[in-house]
């Protein structure tokens, strides 16, 4: 009765007993049904690749809260356990990327002062935020990572964007998105040999420079700060974020990781490293033939970039002799462009592979290249795998599929690098994530459900983040020989807009192409790939950076067509 | 014929593996040449052996085993051309952000790939001088490079014995990107000169600084906390002391004698004046205090401060003790220095020796290889280019150029596609569609507005 005089209390207990009762409320039922029913898997009678070069015929794995319990052709299955038939299956190592901006925005450059000295910028205006957590700049919700966690990708190192060294570098899982998925935080030092425009550094001569530059001043500043706690009657040191930043790399705990685009741009990260002394790390490699010997000797880690250059000579095959002569050495170079994971893996270097700068849809595609190219099938697998992980220095709980190993896994229809293999599930994080595939059709049926024949006006659809869109893809010519235009809803404003399609091709079904949209100043490439059915299309549309989603369209009939059964 | 194409590109290809690790040095013996030694007269008829990338003999009935001979009667053999200012073979000339900017380093960005590398030897061209660009009063250290077309490493370029040089720039250019561009000193010449003047006073406290931390050091149980490091005084420091040439872009005459005074003041005797059109007015001022002028042959009028030019400037400059180069500051002009260095026998009637010495042996005083390069001489690198008429006659076509005794040209083994790494995504590369940029103010167009554009569209 006394608890009733006092109704504060009795309001306060209300809720408090509400409180707890909502919370039970959520953990005993799922209304929005997105909760497994269980976390323990099995997965039977599969075709199980341990590590490369490993492999088990009739082995069941299984996995429980994200760790592998057991694995092998003797296992028992516990009871609660969700049972995959893998009979047909071929299970390998989840794909470990070394270098990844998947979910990563480039944060805004600071408002610049109206008395702005472009000579002397704060470190933050000059693309200097070394302090800076590539966690705080990245979006686990975006599409990106989907796409590339259905290429196989299941735990990556995520590289921050922005100026010469936008901050530190974290490994993540691309697992549920009900979890942080955060492996490792502060992984590395990322670097970039990239300017700021109008502004020192501006050019690779100042970048160069200014990483000397703050790079001793951090060995002066850690040298400052370890007297002043050692001894008294000195100065107090000047906390400087940067500099501080930068005691890990000093430490040689973490490496610097350098993002570079050619040759030369290895060339001068090696300087640096000559001069300076850090790890090294070298990122989106993808020249490496003349530089074995410097390599080897700097002890860097490379990650070779999934990116390969086009075979811009193959589309003229009508070609004149004097074409020919002309561009045969860039046919040359881009034969050679694709050796460089076979002179890696022949010179003995134990490379690992980065993403940044690839498509997702390439991932695949591109590796079975290299692999023509003389690059093995097993260390394809372990530059995604063993290699990247211990690059990374998760070898203790990642890169194979042993017990105590954190459930990542690719599986496949047909072994991984052959022509057929589809994904069928990846398991992230031990979250099953389940994808479509789809029975080949026999190639006679191929050359039928089109008759090669694209031409004509296509009606598409499309779900993006903005909502449902649409328009019309007028596409002309036959053969090597196509031009067509799409529109789209204006991003601008209201009413459509029209663009030239790009790069056509169409082969084996496959119809892909691009073209550019400018929204708010910035040109966007969106490419579309996906497979044709008879008057029936259905791929993915991909918006660069913002990830891809799916894009349907149907053919409308031709007048010809109509004309034609008219007569009959 | 287009088979034939297709098979001599492929036999080149193969033949043209690029050296790896140390820079290559050759041996070759040039027999019955006129040999142009520039330092000693005319020698008729005679053989010059270069062994090991060293000439050994100079004289006449020369012989030497295992090493390629050339037969050279008629020809006329001279040291291989220096250009004391140029950009061609760098990824970036200007780090055009600051006013000072002697912290970064040229060798930081040299391009071997630069096909501007093997036309420079096509015009006999065998060193040239890779400049920072002229946007700031202080611009970045310059590297020496020996043409050693077809390394992938862009350190067989650095010719390492060369002393460091740097960049300095009077007058429009640096007002007008700093100044005007970004409305910070220096707007006129007045601020560059105090821009100048006050990075070298830093570069005195910088120096003290560091020089009390390192004495304090030494003394037993002291902990002195160290100074902040500043590449940029530090370089300044080193002008200072005598360790870095100055090669400094300028016009007229006041601006000349304005900075030879501040070098005075700070007691700084190596500096070279570049461009220096208004030389001619200030010739016994340069003789004096200065390691020389390095001149255009005759380009003027290409913004308001090289109006006051004249075509005689090099020979008035020579004739007044002046050591005087003549250089290109552009991937064309360097094709064909031989031509500009004998403009100076039209215009100024300077003789064979004194034209020549302005894209040898004074180039190279200026740049502070003259003990190694710029004459043919024994005991010096085996530099050499051939011409199959006397160098300085309008119908002189280089035939073969020899860098360190390795010939990276002849004119009978010169393909059509001569460069060294093709882009595998470019059917149609840019150099085929347009001459490259190498001058002074590259990189830097987007720092004017239109007003500064239209104005002062020009390149040096």
């Amino acid at each position: 009765m006394k608890i009733c005089t006092n109704p504060k209390l009795l309001s306060s207990l209300i809720v408090a007993v509400f409180f707890i009762l909502s919370l039970k409320t959520h953990a005993q039922s799922d209304p929005s049904g997105s909760r497994r029913v269980t976390s323990s898997y099995a997965i039977t009678n599969a075709t199980i690749t341990t590590s490369p070069g490993q492999t088990v015929q009739g082995a069941t794995i299984l996995f429980k809260d994200g760790l592998i319990t057991a694995i092998g052709t003797n296992v028992t299955i516990p009871k609660g356990t969700d049972v995959l038939k893998g009979d047909s299956l071929f299970i390998y190592p989840g794909f470990i990327d070394g270098a990844s901006s998947a979910g990563v925005s480039r944060p805004a450059d600071p408002e610049r002062p109206a008395n702005f000295d472009s000579s002397n910028p704060s470190d933050e205006q000059a693309g200097i935020t070394p302090w800076r957590s590539v966690l705080d700049h990245h979006d686990a919700q975006q599409n990106a990572i989907g796409d590339w966690r259905k290429a196989g990708i299941t735990i990556a190192q995520i590289i921050p964007d922005g100026g010469m060294l936008p901050g530190k570098a974290s490994i993540i899982t691309f697992g549920s998105t009900s979890s942080t998925n955060i492996l490792a935080e502060n992984t590395a030092l990322a670097a970039k040999f990239r300017g700021s425009r109008g502004v020192y550094p501006g050019t690779p001569l100042g970048v160069m420079a200014k990483f000397r530059d703050v790079y001793k001043n951090a060995e002066l500043s850690y040298t400052h700060t370890k007297l002043f706690s050692n001894n008294n009657g000195l100065n107090r040191p000047e906390i400087n974020k940067t500099y501080q930043a930068l005691f890990p790399v000093l430490d040689k705990n973490i490496p610097v990781i350098f993002e570079v685009s050619n040759d030369l741009e290895i060339r001068r990260a090696l300087r640096l490293q000559k001069e300076l002394g850090f790890k090294l790390v070298l990122s989106g490699v993808t020249e490496v033939e003349h530089l074995i010997s410097e390599i080897k000797e700097a002890k860097a880690v490379i990650l070779l970039s999934l990116a390969l250059p086009e075979d811009k000579t193959k589309a003229n095959e009508d070609a004149t002799e004097e074409y020919k002569a002309r561009t045969a050495r860039v046919k040359e170079a881009y034969e050679q462009a694709l050796k460089q994971a076979a002179i890696l893996e022949k010179e003995g270097i134990k490379f690992g592979f980065s993403t940044a700068g690839s498509k997702s849809g390439d991932l695949m595609k591109n590796l079975q290249i290299m692999i023509e190219n003389g690059l093995t099938e097993k260390t394809a697998l372990a530059a995604l795998s063993i290699h990247n992980a211990e690059n990374l220095g998760i070898q203790k709980y990642a890169g194979t599929l042993e017990k105590g190993k954190l459930a990542n896994m690719v599986i496949t229809t047909a072994p991984l690098f052959s022509k057929d293999a589809q994904v069928k599930h990846i398991i992230a994080d031990g979250y099953v994530f389940d994808y479509e595939t789809k029975s080949k059709k026999i190639s006679s049926e191929k050359s039928n459900s089109s008759n090669g024949d694209i031409a004509g006006e296509w009606e598409y659809t499309s779900d993006t983040p903005a909502g449902s869109s649409g328009g019309l893809m007028k596409i002309e010519g036959s053969g090597s020989n196509l031009k067509g235009s799409i529109t789209y809803d204006d991003p601008a404003g209201n009413g459509t807009a029209q663009a030239d399609m790009k790069d056509i091709k169409f082969q084996d079904d496959n119809l892909s192409f691009s073209f550019d949209v400018s929204a708010g100043g910035m040109d966007i490439k969106v490419n579309v790939s996906g497979e044709i059915d008879g008057s029936q299309f259905s791929g993915q549309i991909s918006l660069g950076e913002f990830g891809s989603f799916p894009m349907n369209a149907s053919r409308k009939p031709t007048t010809r067509t109509t004309s034609k059964s008219l007569s009959k | 014929m287009k088979k034939l194409n297709i098979l001599i590109a492929a036999i080149l290809t193969l033949v043209w593996t690029p050296s790896q690790g140390q820079t290559e040095k050759g041996s070759v013996l040039i027999k019955n040449a006129t040999v142009l030694t520039v330092t000693n007269g005319t020698l008729e008829d005679t053989d010059v052996l270069v062994e090991n990338g060293v000439i050994k003999k100079i004289g006449k009935g020369l012989s030497a085993n295992n090493v390629t001979t050339v037969d050279a009667k008629g020809k006329f053999l001279m040291p291989g051309i220096i250009d004391a200012h140029s950009h061609v073979a760098l990824d970036a000339v200007n780090e055009a952000t600051a006013p000072i900017t002697s912290e970064v380093q040229m060798a930081d960005v040299v391009d071997p790939f630069d096909i501007g590398i093997y036309r420079a030897l096509a015009g006999g061209v065998t060193i040239s001088h890779a400049m920072h660009g002229s946007a700031n009063a202080i611009g970045g250290q310059n590297i020496t490079l020996k043409h050693r077309y077809g390394t992938y490493n862009p350190e067989d370029l650095y010719m390492k014995e060369a002393p460091r040089t740097i960049k300095f720039a009077l007058g429009e250019n640096p007002t007008r990107v700093h100044g005007r561009g970004k409305n910070i000193q220096p707007r006129t010449r007045m601020g560059v000169e105090a821009i100048i003047r006050n990075g070298f006073n830093e570069a005195l406290q910088y120096k003290k600084s560091w020089e009390k931390y390192n004495n304090d050091l030494k003394q037993k149980g002291a902990t002195p906390i160290p100074p902040k490091h500043d590449a940029r005084l530090q370089t300044l420091v080193d002008i200072l002391d005598g360790k870095i040439i100055i090669h400094c872009h300028s016009y007229r005459a006041d601006e000349i004698y304005a900075l030879i005074n501040t070098c005075r003041d700070f007691g700084i005797t190596n500096i070279v004046f570049s461009h220096v059109n208004e030389g001619f007015k200030v010739a016994p001022e340069l003789a004096a205090y200065t390691m020389g002028a390095s001149v255009f042959a005759d380009w003027w009028a290409y913004k308001f401060e090289v109006y006051y030019s004249t075509a005689y400037n090099a020979a008035i400059l020579t004739e007044n003790n002046v050591i005087t180069s003549i250089n290109s500051d552009s991937g064309e002009l360097i094709r064909h220095l031989y031509h500009e260095a004998a403009k100076t026998q039209r215009y100024g009637q300077l003789n064979d020796e004194q034209a020549l010495a302005l894209i040898t042996i004074n180039p190279a005083k200026q740049l502070g290889i003259a003990d190694k390069v710029g004459s043919i001489e024994e005991g010096k690198q085996g530099d050499l280019v051939l011409f199959n008429e006397h160098p300085l006659s309008v119908y002189a076509i280089p035939q073969m150029t020899f860098v360190d005794g390795v010939k990276y040209f002849d004119i009978e083994d010169d393909a059509d596609d001569m460069r060294i790494k093709v882009s595998a995504t470019d059917t149609v590369e840019p150099i085929f569609l347009k001459e490259h940029d190498h001058n002074c103010m590259h990189g830097v167009d987007f720092f004017f507005n239109n007003f500064g554009r239209s104005l002062f569209q020009h390149s040096h």
